[in-house]
């Protein structure tokens, strides 16, 4: 074979294993056959069976070990034994070896043959159909990376040559992966074993037997046509690479055609989609099967998980990133707290040291004080075997032992609008934030070293949500057992099988095979691990939003899991949970799905932070007269999901309903209701669905959509000088004084009003694990900006996608903490805009 | 769908105004998101040829941007191997939902006409531009009559 001489792996000997299983022959002669099968590999070496006697449905059941290379020819010949004449040829087929290891990835095993054999009857001239070869390949595994760059040409030109013949070389061979109910009869190398051992459905079990809404996955009509737009327009950039992959043969169920304009595109038969990349062979390791409804989905036999989406080198890309962040995310569990627990800022005051010693007086019984190693005191309640990082002498009891004092005469209760308390002395009729009562603490700061108005408020928020979950907790416990390979499965099992309510009883989990009581620190971990689980990319279920800011929103495309929904509702279940035993999750959301959670109206602004190009557009509708400019815009929109475009009708009639400069307002309306909820609403109510069972969601009526992250995913320390060194100005300099000012007001200021700032600023709380380096804006990286806009009398504004500031140049440091202040405790994004 | 009407007017428009540097327009009448068509540039060294151009809209036009690539091979400063070209018109930060494909093109022209090695795409290019104005208009001669598309013929 010259073209295995020219390739030094092309010569390389690999064992495969033909088991000839049976044949089925037509018979239009008199006689019965007495039927035996010759394989010959490269007209070389040539094995045969037994025969069979008389029969035109012979057995043979006989396994051979031939030496091949991947492009090695096999000859099945198919003969009738005759002991008196020369055997003659009933039928035979071809197998070219290298177009089956390419459409299998190199994997031969548990390859399902069946050979059309095939007649050459010297008459009439053209080879007719005698019956069929049934056989089974085992045990040949190539990597075929090497061959496909090297030597890609060589198939399609033999293919071609055969093809003059009137006869392509895949015609007549119909090959398919064994499924698995007939796997136990194989022999089994031990690789082949290992694989038996993983379970069909790791991570996201494709059968489920739960009740589903039928999939809408499917393309309902068939009709297969190009993918609607160009994604990301790069048709240059694919096409280059395209003339080196040609060569390369699609992967199984793929097929390549061509558009009207011929621009080639790919259709996926096993999920009936369509491509405009190619499809990349499957990454090594990686498998494709059905499951028994005959949904496809993949196996990665490295990890032992399968998930739904095809994967590509994206995917995988996103999938190495998330799974780079474990390492982190214990670490990262340990620096989250909700108060803080050394005080920041001016008063400096007593640290934990002088916990012995701060007036509070003795801990409850039952409760005990305790260090963990690196320094941070924790509570231990031995009464119901729990932990905190609170002090329970004064979480939520401070303020309902004080409350039950009566007020000094002439006093008065007041709450602002936002619930924030007061009081009305009117006696000299003036009002104040502090408490006036004996025993309440007074000065400036609280404990914990936060402004008292505030402090009063979120902590008040806090003490009220947690009366309701305590006032609601079931008595004894449940057990969550999971195993940390199978930690999302094992918990949604669990979370699942469940009651709702039953979740609110005392959790215990389980990691099997390690001891330990879980007083706390086991299901922090847990809480942690499985929410950073969800974010999985290789589950869809949620995705980034906007490539920045480390917030998650549900991915329009989850339907490819064609149980998302119950997913959902599970991860709802899951985030109540969280809420109600007090621990945090990994990532957190965006600022308009926590609005979404409140039942908060969601506003223009709010499409900023996941959509700046389109938010742009509407701002310019918004603020332009429109009737002149000729935008035919009518009451209907598209989007695209998967490469489906999905056309919506704002209102009724929509379509022929015209935006004029009158109605533009209802327009944006309508256009950003549509843009918050697009191809996710199901899914937004799963989840709700999944968290009222658990914790009424008007339980959280308290907070605003920034403390709710704040309550979710906790704080943690923010080193001030990282952020300021990474910080970059436009129109400021470092010097300038609003600027100085700014660093001096976050300095004095505690961790849970930096958080909200940045918040404000960036749309989370968070800082990302390699600190403010690592900013992340919706273009890539993007450095904490501070820029000068505006007029003194103006509120700072915020553009979250750039990680951006807007302060304007006030005139004192009073001034700008005032302006600061209002503009990140409002919420209600008139500061922002 | 959405997109459908405003460019339905908008190639009318185009088709209408008989522009002589953007001819040949095709658009598949199933897919109106894709547009081809022919850019026949004025000045040398572009004037001995054309380059056949192809606009992609997205779903959501007029409030997502254009994207054009070449397919015509073309030595440009602004435009790179792969056809790709930096127009400030259609750039997310610049994009207006008023902004006409027509004026795209005409931006598109404009800078064929009259490169910009201030913002380059192809660092290269711009440099034998500044440097080298001679050597440049050379190339890129030759570079036309060898890859370019055929002129029409009014």
């Amino acid at each position: 074979m010259e073209q295995a001489q020219g390739n030094p792996t092309g010569s390389g000997l690999h064992q495969l294993n033909i088991t000839v299983e049976c044949a089925h022959l037509r018979s239009n002669a008199l006689l019965k056959p007495t039927p035996y099968v010759e394989l010959t590999v490269d007209d070389r070496s040539t094995v045969k069976t037994e025969t069979v006697k008389t029969t035109t449905q012979p057995k043979w059941n006989e396994t051979f070990t031939l030496l091949v290379t991947p492009h090695s020819r096999i000859n099945f010949a198919v003969k009738d034994h005759n002991n008196f004449r020369k055997d003659t040829i009933i039928g035979e087929q071809r197998l070219e070896l290298f177009q089956l290891l390419s459409i299998f990835n190199g994997r031969c095993d548990n390859i399902d043959l069946t050979l059309d054999l095939m007649f050459e009857n010297k008459q009439t001239d053209s080879p007719v159909k005698v019956g069929e070869l049934i056989c089974c390949l085992k045990g040949l595994n190539i990597d075929m990376s090497g061959y496909l760059r090297a030597n890609g040409s060589m198939p399609l030109a033999q293919s071609n040559s055969e093809g003059a013949h009137g006869r392509p070389v895949l015609n007549g061979v119909r090959a398919k992966q064994r499924s698995q109910g007939t796997e136990n009869v194989m022999p089994s190398s031990s690789r082949v074993s290992m694989e038996r051992g993983v379970a069909p459905l790791n991570a996201l079990p494709a059968p489920q037997p739960m009740p589903m809404s039928p999939s809408s996955a499917s393309i309902a009509n068939g009709n297969i046509g190009p993918p609607a737009t160009v994604p990301n327009g790069n048709i240059a950039q694919s096409e280059t690479e395209e003339t080196r992959a040609d060569l390369e043969p699609l992967p199984p169920g793929w097929e390549m055609r061509f558009d009207t304009y011929g621009r080639r595109y790919y259709v996926d038969h096993n999920t009936r989609s369509t491509s405009w990349e190619r499809p990349q062979p499957l990454p090594p390791g990686w498998e494709m099967r059905r499951d028994p409804r005959g949904r496809v989905y993949y196996v990665d036999h490295n990890t032992r998980t399968t998930t739904w989406q095809r994967p590509n080198s994206e995917r995988l890309q996103h999938y190495q990133q998330w799974q780079g962040q474990r390492q982190h995310i214990v670490q990262q569990g340990n620096q989250r707290f909700l108060y803080p627990q050394h005080q920041q800022g001016p008063i400096a005051g007593p640290s934990t040291l002088a916990d012995e010693d701060d007036g509070l007086g003795p801990l409850p019984a039952g409760w005990e004080r305790r260090v963990q190693p690196e320094g941070r005191v924790y509570f231990v309640n031995h009464k119901n075997r729990t932990t905190q990082w609170e002090d329970p002498r004064t979480q939520g009891q401070e303020i309902s032992e004080i409350d039950e004092l009566p007020l000094p005469p002439g006093w008065e209760i007041r709450y602002t609008e936002d619930n924030k308390r007061y009081f009305v002395d009117h006696n000299t009729k003036t009002t104040t934030f502090e408490d006036p009562r004996p025993g309440a603490p007074k000065g400036p700061k609280g404990v914990y070293g936060v402004p008292r108005a505030y402090e009063r408020s979120f902590k008040w928020k806090i003490s009220q949500f947690r009366f309701l979950c305590q006032s609601n907790a079931l008595p004894s416990h449940i057990k969550i057992q999971v195993s940390r390979q199978t930690l999302f499965e094992d918990s949604f099992h669990t979370i699942m099988r469940l009651p709702a309510y039953e979740l609110r009883r005392r959790l215990y989990i389980i990691f099997k095979g390690e001891e330990g009581l879980d007083y706390g620190g086991v299901s922090r971990e847990w809480f942690f691990l499985v929410s950073h689980e969800a974010l999985n990319p290789m589950y869809c279920l949620f995705e980034y939003a906007n490539k920045n800011n480390y917030s998650l929103q549900i991915n329009p495309a989850s339907y490819v899991n064609p149980e998302h929904l119950t997913y959902f509702k599970f991860i709802g279940r899951f985030i109540a949970m969280a809420l109600y035993h007090g621990r945090f999750i990994y990532s957190g959301f965006t600022m308009p799905f926590y609005k979404r959670m409140l039942g908060k109206k969601l506003v223009m602004k709010d499409i900023e932070s996941i959509d700046p190009e389109f938010y742009n557009s509407l701002v310019w509708i918004k603020e332009n007269s429109i009737d002149e400019c000729g935008l035919e815009l009518y009451y209907s929109v598209d989007f695209e999901v998967l490469g489906q475009v999905v056309h919506h009708e704002l209102k009724k009639n929509g379509d022929k309903e015209r935006v004029t400069e009158e109605n533009k307002e209802e327009y944006l309306a309508l256009m950003t209701e549509w843009r918050m909820t697009r191809g996710i609403e199901q899914q937004t109510q799963a989840f709700l669905d999944g968290f009222n069972e658990v914790v009424p969601i008007e339980w959280l009526k308290y907070f605003d959509e920034r403390e709710l992250e704040l309550l979710l995913c906790g704080m943690q320390e923010i080193d001030v000088e990282d952020w300021q060194r990474h910080t970059i100005y436009r129109h400021y300099t470092r010097s300038s004084k609003p600027v100085v000012w700014f660093w001096q007001f976050v300095k004095q200021s505690d961790n849970e009003k930096r958080a909200r700032l940045l918040q404000f600023v960036t749309g989370t709380c968070r800082v990302p694990v390699g600190g403010f380096a690592e900013l992340m804006g919706s273009n890539g990286p993007q450095r904490f900006c501070i820029e000068k806009v505006g007029k003194e009398s103006w509120l700072p504004r915020s553009h979250t996608c750039f990680n951006r500031l807007d302060l304007p140049p006030y005139k004192s440091y009073e001034q700008l903490v005032e302006k600061l202040t209002y503009a990140i405790e409002e919420t209600d994004t008139f500061g922002q805009e | 769908m959405a997109a459908t009407r405003r460019l339905q007017k908008e190639l009318g428009d185009i088709r209408n105004s008989g522009l002589k540097s953007f001819r040949d327009i095709q658009v598949d009448e199933s897919n109106i998101l894709t547009w081809q068509g022919l850019i026949v540039p004025d000045n040398p060294p572009y004037n001995k040829g054309a380059f056949k151009i192809e606009i992609n809209f997205p779903a959501e036009y007029p409030f997502k941007p254009p994207k054009i690539n070449f397919k015509t091979k073309i030595y440009h400063p602004n435009i790179d191997e792969k056809g790709q070209v930096c127009l400030p018109i259609i750039s997310a930060e610049n994009w207006k939902p008023a902004t006409k494909t027509d004026q795209v093109i005409q931006a598109l022209v404009a800078l064929v006409n009259e490169p910009e090695p201030e913002h380059p795409l192809r660092g290269d290019l711009a440099e034998e531009y500044l440097k080298d104005k001679k050597k440049f208009t050379k190339n890129a001669e030759e570079y036309t009559k060898k890859h370019s598309e055929k002129r029409p013929a009014d």
